[in-house]
């Protein structure tokens, strides 16, 4: 299995311990590598950059989509935002064939031409599709049984349900849970799971922002989570690097550990945690990793 | 088919609170949510309260929510939403607060469209016949104009959810109703008054109008559209508006984000109030190495991102 | 005190027009609707509006012509003739106001073709040119201020010494009953839809003000003219619009002819509608439908077309018949859609009650006659709203308050709803109506005879009498819709004996009134409008002469 790996602006900045993460699980799995950033291709837009001009984020796109066409391999994202934004900018260009070549005219000074086969998936929805949740159970070596996990999708893995094609992938919808329990732990069901965790409007309505975060975190707590689990680095920077303000603004503790997918993978793999980078979250994974008597 | 509807009720004038009462029923294969909620209450149960009319999806009048997600019951087909047991959950809609069973309070709803003065208001004297428009305008509009005021986007609207002063979804998609109607000469004033606390820079982007909305007319593409526009007739020193330049600018510049540099950017390197504020988030992040790398390298071939940059700005006749 | 110079009874069209038209007159005018505005069922309406451009090439006498040997020539001239001349402007007027119409290639208004017209004149906004228009007097009404008491529920209009003075209404919200006093009422509350199963019709449809207006002592006029729609889903009832056919579509038997070329060669599938309606009728008794049905096909109109002009309906064919209506025919039916009759009003929608004035499809002036023509619904309610709130207006202007025990009817109407919630033993709303509509359907369809009308009267009075120990299973006072529905049963009863009396009175076929028993249409002794009042004896008949201005009678052929 060979992938054009896509991993995203945060995961090599924010949350720097996502991606060597990622990259460790993979190849476990036998999952082969070909990184698209050491190509040339550049951030998808995130949905800010198409605020100011969405022309110019679809044609950023077929640009990382062409890319991977010419390596002849399917695209693997591993951030939620990634994986929307792309779905999105995807079929606009599949469905209207003059929007395609209005795109393409400004790819081919470059040489470059989008011819409309690509489509990019999230690693987590590889795991279920590709590797198979029964295959996937004969890779765990450290089952997280007594886990509760709560699954945080971050919105953009799961609307426009349209885009992310979700009537024809029936497995897309509850397949958080579906790698929770494959991995021997169990979900929990809470209001949070499919809602927004605040990022996007961060800087711009700062209180709002981290409110969402207050009401998602603490909701699983109540609910018995030991911990969120999230395919998005974005909403872990929101969820995990605004807790101590979640905490503040509404005087509470909370101190719910946020885990990245890959990360969770990986420990169920019997990786060390200090391989997946979960000692470099602000709220502390150390209770999580106790109760599956790991040192954290 | 058989189908438990389990329905969220409230009777006000008893003192039980919130309650789910289970309603077993036997009925058509075909049928909708509505379908069945009307059965119980011609056959079963006549104190469970609800609006409905058309049946059509025309009116708005039955947007409940429905397995946890705002939508009309009356479009709703039963097999699609019971799970093995054959059951389905109905709710009132949220953020907005309960009268009776599924009838909900839709006061604040109303008060938020009438904030965008929601009337056609032209300038000069009326034409005598009917004003030109082009057919393609008046097209763009028949896909706002096919809002029928439902309230199942703003019933799940992240934003409302914990900011009950967010003018909503549905208002701001009428807002865009008129600022892209050309016989409406305010769309400065009204993107003025949008461009304000509680208008489209409150938007959160989750989506959720978007799919809830039972026709199609996508609030939140509305109001990045009002956004875009925003910024176009001048109102480019907003805080959102600043961090959509500053982001576009980065990537321009090395192919990916400086997420280092872009806080810093969109609120403005002498905004000393803003950049201290960030400092207790970013100490904290610094402590666990989460920082991203001072020294920010490009994309291999940046060059060719920066001509693409530059080569659709000119395309498309935009100052920067 | 509530009080108001002009009070309009219902939020739709013909309500919100008036009101505002009144507004612009200088009274102090208010709307007591039972659901909110933009849930009336207007927003049904799909197809378009007709009007005559004059500085278009069209003649507006052209389209009197049309709407005159549409109604099978029982609607009164004069009242057309006005109509039709006025509705030039009335369409710039409501332009103004920012209904998105469609435009030709020089960004005028466009047109489609529409049933019984020899000439395009329906204007319209995809196809729910009745949303579109409704939003946009709603937004003008938000623009005005106008009060509206919304979700109030009409329990009766207050005539003292045989003036109109006001309401009785029941606030749904809280239970409570208030009087609000008027100098005019302009009733708008729509048509008798629900009193038949199925019907295309909202379920709020259920003739509450002609049955207020006809026990308060208003005359009603051509109940019998019941319109049925050609092209209805079996089952829901759920309407596909003209438009469909407007822009081309074709009526298909099980054998897969266009049969209208046997009914109507010349208009085919845009005669005028009581012609298709019996056309497809007959198909089906005679055994060329499909299940009841026979076929509306869109396929040979394109995608691209279908997209763009008929949205609603390609959303309508998937979620409610489950049919892709761009690659397949889908089976549709005749389906009560319509009354032509209602409250008898003059051209500016005064009723013989003094104060009481009537617009809308509760009214009856008559300008649809024995069958109305598409697209001339939404005219007939913006034309004449617009008249009887300006008319109410000026009437208002020259009239006092009136006085009356104000407190006499709320607390009468206070004991009568604690009469019915404390009532026990009975029978609840549900069943009485469903055995009413279903009765109405089988023995007032399409065709119709003495026979089965007679049963028909007889059944109805059986309701009737079920409806005397009519019991409640919610006796809540906050938004009992239980409640509400068993009032509505009682107006419905009433507009269910009208229809049925003056069907059997008419004694020939004529517009949407086929009788098998008489079905040829007999000028000689039937150019009348049947009228009927009640009477302590029961609903009495009488006969009132159609004005005729310019057109005389013909045979009538599409």
């Amino acid at each position: 299995m060979k992938f054009a790996f896509f991993p995203g602006c945060v995961s090599r900045g924010g949350c720097p311990e996502l991606y060597p993460a990622a990259k460790k699980v993979c190849a476990q799995l036998g999952i082969e590598l070909d990184e698209l950033q050491d190509r040339g291709a550049t951030c998808t837009g995130a949905g800010v950059l198409q605020e100011k001009n969405q022309f110019l984020g679809d044609v950023l796109n077929a640009r990382t989509f062409a890319i991977a066409e010419g390596l002849g391999l399917p695209i693997m994202v591993i951030c939620s935002t990634c994986q929307g934004v792309m779905s999105q900018a995807n079929k606009r260009l599949k469905t209207d064939p003059n929007y395609l070549a209005k795109v393409n005219e400004q790819l081919s000074e470059e040489g470059l031409e989008y011819k409309g086969t690509a489509s990019p998936r999230h690693l987590l929805w590889v795991l279920v599709e590709d590797i198979g949740i029964e295959n996937l159970k004969t890779y765990v070596r450290r089952p997280l049984s007594g886990l509760r996990l709560a699954p945080f999708y971050g919105c953009y893995i799961v609307r426009p349900s349209e885009d992310l094609e979700f009537k024809l992938y029936r497995d897309r919808e509850d397949s958080l849970e579906k790698v929770m329990e494959a991995l021997g732990a169990e979900a929990v069901d809470f209001p949070g799971k499919t809602r927004c965790c605040g990022f996007p409007i961060l800087t711009i309505n700062e209180k709002n922002s981290v409110q969402m975060v207050a009401n998602h975190t603490s909701s699983a707590k109540e609910l018995g989570a030991d911990a969120l689990v999230t395919p998005c680095p974005l909403c872990h920077l929101n969820l995990d690097g605004y807790q101590p303000s979640a905490m503040k603004q509404t005087q509470q503790d909370i101190n719910i550990p946020i885990i990245h997918l890959p990360q969770l993978v990986g420990l169920a793999m019997g990786f060390d945690p200090k391989e997946l980078g979960l000692s470099r979250h602000i709220i502390s994974t150390k209770k999580v990793l106790s109760k599956i008597q790991v040192a954290g | 088919m058989q189908v438990i509807v389990s329905v969220n009720r409230f009777d006000p004038e008893d003192s039980k609170g919130k309650y789910w009462q289970d309603y077993n029923l036997e009925i058509g294969e075909n049928s909708t949510v509505l379908d069945a909620l009307i059965k119980i209450r011609e056959e079963i149960d006549g104190s469970l309260a609800m609006r409905c009319s058309c049946r059509s999806a025309i009116c708005g009048s039955c947007a409940m929510r429905v397995n946890g997600h705002a939508r009309l019951a009356c479009n709703t087909k039963l097999v699609d939403m019971t799970d093995d047991a054959g059951m389905i959950k109905v709710e009132p809609m949220t953020n907005l607060p309960v009268i009776k069973d599924l009838v909900i309070d839709q006061q604040m709803f109303w008060d938020k469209i009438k904030q965008v003065s929601p009337w056609l208001q032209s300038e000069g004297p009326e034409p005598k016949g009917e004003y030109v428009a082009s057919n393609e305008s008046m097209n763009h509009l028949s896909g706002v104009m096919a809002c029928i005021m439902c309230g199942a986007c703003v019933s799940d609207c992240s934003a409302l959810e914990v900011d009950k002063n967010f003018i909503g979804p549905a208002a701001l998609a009428k807002a865009y109703r008129f600022v892209a109607d050309p016989r409406d000469s305010k769309s400065v004033e009204r993107l003025g008054v949008l461009n304000e606390y509680s208008g489209i820079w409150d938007c959160t982007r989750c989506y959720e109008c978007v799919e809830v909305c039972p026709k199609g007319v996508g609030p939140m593409d509305r109001i990045m559209a009002l956004r875009e526009e925003a910024i176009s007739v001048g109102y480019d020193n907003t805080i959102g508006a600043r961090h959509a330049d500053a982001f576009s600018d980065l990537v321009e510049d090395s192919g990916w984000l400086d997420e280092l540099r872009l806080p810093i950017k969109t609120v403005g390197i002498f905004n000393l109030p803003a950049l201290l504020n960030f400092a207790p988030v970013g100490l904290r992040a610094l402590v666990k190495g989460k920082m991203p790398a001072i020294f920010h390298h490009n994309v291999p071939n940046v060059e060719n991102v920066r001509k693409l940059f530059k080569r659709i700005r000119n395309n498309q006749n935009i100052d920067d | 005190m509530l009080e108001h110079d002009v009070l309009v009874i219902g939020a739709g069209l013909a309500g919100m027009r008036a009101a505002l038209s009144a507004q612009e007159m200088g009274a102090n005018v208010a709307i007591v609707s039972k659901v909110h505005p933009v849930r009336s069922h207007s927003n049904a309406a799909q197809g378009g509006i007709n009007a005559a451009l004059t500085d278009r090439g069209d003649d507006w006498n052209d389209h009197a012509y049309d709407t005159v040997k549409g109604s099978d020539y029982l609607g009164d001239q004069d009242a057309i003739e006005i109509m039709c001349s006025e509705a030039g402007q009335e369409l710039i007027n409501l332009e103004h106001m920012g209904v998105i119409f469609n435009r030709d290639d020089q960004g005028l208004l466009g047109t489609r073709a529409f049933g019984g017209q020899q000439k395009a004149r329906t204007f319209f906004v995809a196809d729910f040119t009745g949303q579109a228009m409704l939003h946009v007097l709603y937004e003008q009404l938000m623009k005005s201020s106008i009060r509206v008491y919304e979700e109030w529920f009409v329990l009766a209009l207050i005539i003292e010494g045989g003036v109109c003075c006001g309401v009785t209404a029941l606030e749904i919200a809280t239970g409570r009953v208030y009087v609000i006093r008027a100098k005019t009422v302009i009733m708008c509350s729509g048509g008798v839809g629900r009193v038949f199963e199925p019907s295309t019709n909202a379920l709020i449809v259920t003739g509450d003000g002609i049955g207020q207006a006809y026990s308060s002592g208003a005359s009603l006029m051509d109940m019998e003219m019941i319109q049925y729609h050609p092209t209805t889903l079996k089952g829901s009832g759920v309407l596909i619009t003209e438009g469909a056919r407007g822009e081309g579509a074709y009526l298909l038997n099980s054998e897969g002819k266009r049969f209208m070329e046997t009914y109507a060669p010349n208009m085919m599938e845009l005669a005028s509608r009581d012609v298709v309606s019996r056309a497809e009728q007959t198909e089906i008794n005679e055994g060329r439908g499909v299940d009841g049905c026979v076929y509306l096909d869109l396929r040979h109109l394109g995608e691209d077309l279908i997209r763009e002009r008929l949205t609603q309906i390609v959303d309508i064919g998937q979620d409610f018949a489950g049919v892709n209506i761009i690659n397949e025919p889908i089976p549709i039916r005749p389906g009560m859609h319509y009354i032509m009759g209602g409250i008898k009003t003059d051209v500016n929608g005064r009723t013989n009650i003094p104060g009481l004035y009537a617009a809308g499809e509760c009214a009856c002036i008559s300008v649809h006659g024995g069958n109305r023509l598409g697209a001339n619904s939404l005219l007939d309610t913006v034309i004449f709203g617009r008249r009887s709130g300006a008319h109410a207006a000026g009437y208002a202007k020259d009239q006092e308050f009136p006085e009356f025990d104000v407190q006499g009817y709320v607390k009468g109407y206070e004991q009568k709803l604690k009469s019915l919630a404390d009532r026990q033993k009975g029978e609840r709303w549900a069943q009485i109506r469903n055995d009413l509509g279903k009765d109405m359907d089988q023995y007032f369809g399409v065709y119709r005879e003495e026979r089965g009308m007679q049963i028909l009267l007889s059944r109805i009075e059986d309701c009737k009498k079920r409806y005397e120990t009519v019991v409640l299973q919610d006796r809540g006072t906050i938004f009992n819709t239980d409640l509400i529905f068993t009032l509505e049963l009682g107006f419905m009863l009433d507009c269910a004996e009208t229809i049925v009396k003056s069907g059997i009175e008419r004694k020939e076929s004529r517009g949407a009134h086929s009788r098998t028993d008489y079905p040829l249409r007999n000028d000689k002794d039937w150019l009348t409008h049947v009228v009927v009042s009640k009477t302590d004896n029961g609903p009495e008949i009488s006969h009132l002469p159609v004005k005729i201005t310019k057109w005389t009678p013909e045979e009538r052929k599409y």
